[in-house]
């Protein structure tokens, strides 16, 4: 073992511990042989000088060998390492998708946690922005469009099913809750789990979306060309029948409410 | 030809050649790490950061083309020195061939173009 004065052994460990971070991960290289040789290519180099070896002749040697994050070539980098390289060295417009999906798993794996929603609506508007800088190009999403509507479609369903079902809850919690019904429809809150009292309950749910939906229906012919827009490319075909559809169907589930709550006794 | 464009290519060109060269030093007899990267180092240009022969080493020996032993010296620590296997003979033929057949079609098609 050669005698390195205390500043070239704490360079040398730095050097290695570089090296071993560097190497770790690899598919077939194995940092501990390396280590090895590179200990041995020291010790041989460094021969031959008086001991204590200092600093300055272990920097000319570890200089020759150059920095251990360059030895690998892509192929031997752990998959992780070749992603971020790819991010940091991929073209701009790829690099903003990568980015976008990266955003997007990390808010999916802190959601638990509550951040989550902040990290998604971030992913939410990179993803957007990645969309929006390939139609400033003229450049058509591609194989992009994996890494860049996961978070898009997320936001867009979190969005539609709130506003969907928004109103119901407080409309039931009112009608039904607070036995403001028993009111209207004569239905005792003394009984509980008779199929009357399903009806009543059922219908006026039925009755609370459908009216809601009609209400929504016409909120969203309204305010169409924004939403198109916030939601683009997902939403590039949505149009006023939408809109339509929803109030019809609004309509008939308000319809069925209304027999089943007053027509049906 | 831009100097960037040079760079990056040259730099490819020697990472694909390393493993040909440290096959064929190899296959004159066995050498240890230090010794073969002295050796690489003589060839001009070949090899920038002597560091990047190990991992290369520790790959070949991973994929069984060489194999390792120790032997003591009588002028500093033991070495480790590395010798090709049958496996990494056939290989070294193989990769000479292609070696070869590739050298020689890019002579042909300098040739072509001068006349």
């Amino acid at each position: 073992m050669i005698d390195l004065t205390p500043e070239a052994s704490t360079r040398l460990e730095r050097y290695l511990e570089r090296m071993r971070a560097a190497l770790r991960g690899s598919r077939s290289v194995e940092p501990g042989e390396v280590e090895q040789n590179v200990r041995e290519h020291v010790e041989i180099a460094l021969a031959g000088i008086p001991a204590p070896v200092g600093a300055e002749r272990l920097g000319e040697v570890l200089e020759q060998l150059g920095p251990p994050e360059r030895w690998l070539v892509d192929d031997d980098r752990p998959w992780w390492r070749r992603a971020v390289q790819r991010i940091s060295a991929g073209p701009e417009d790829w690099r903003l998708a990568y980015v976008a999906f990266g955003v997007f798993a990390l808010g999916m794996l802190t959601l638990p946690l509550g951040i989550g929603v902040f990290i998604l609506a971030c992913a939410f508007l990179i993803s957007r922005a990645a969309v929006d800088l390939l139609a400033e190009r003229g450049e058509p999403l591609g194989a992009r469009r994996w890494l860049v509507l996961p978070a898009i479609w997320l936001v867009l369903v979190l969005v539609s099913m709130g506003a969907l079902i928004s109103m119901i809850a407080p409309a039931a919690a009112i009608g039904i809750g607070d036995g403001n019904l028993y009111l209207v429809t004569g239905t005792s809150h003394a009984e509980p789990g008779t199929l009357e009292r399903v009806r009543v309950e059922v219908g006026f749910l039925a009755m609370s979306a459908g009216i809601w939906w009609v209400i929504l229906a016409a909120i969203f012919a309204a305010i169409m060309r924004p939403f198109r827009t916030l939601f683009l490319p997902v939403t590039e075909r949505l149009g006023r029948k939408h809109a339509m559809i929803l109030a019809l169907v609004g309509a008939i589930l308000a319809s069925l409410g209304a027999v089943l709550l007053f027509g049906v006794r | 030809m831009t100097d960037t464009f040079y760079i990056n290519w040259t730099t490819q060109l020697r990472k694909g050649l390393l493993e040909l060269a440290i096959l064929n030093s190899l296959g004159s007899g066995p050498l240890y790490g230090y010794e073969l990267v002295r050796r690489l180092g003589d060839v001009d240009s070949l090899v920038i950061t002597e560091g990047t022969v190990y991992p290369i080493l520790s790959r070949l020996k991973n994929e069984k083309y060489i194999e390792s032993y120790i032997e003591e010296s009588t002028s500093g620590p033991p070495r480790k020195y590395y010798r090709l296997t049958a496996r990494g003979r056939e290989e070294l033929r193989r990769m000479n061939e292609h070696w070869e057949q590739l050298h020689g079609a890019l002579v042909s098609l300098r040739k072509e173009k001068k006349r």
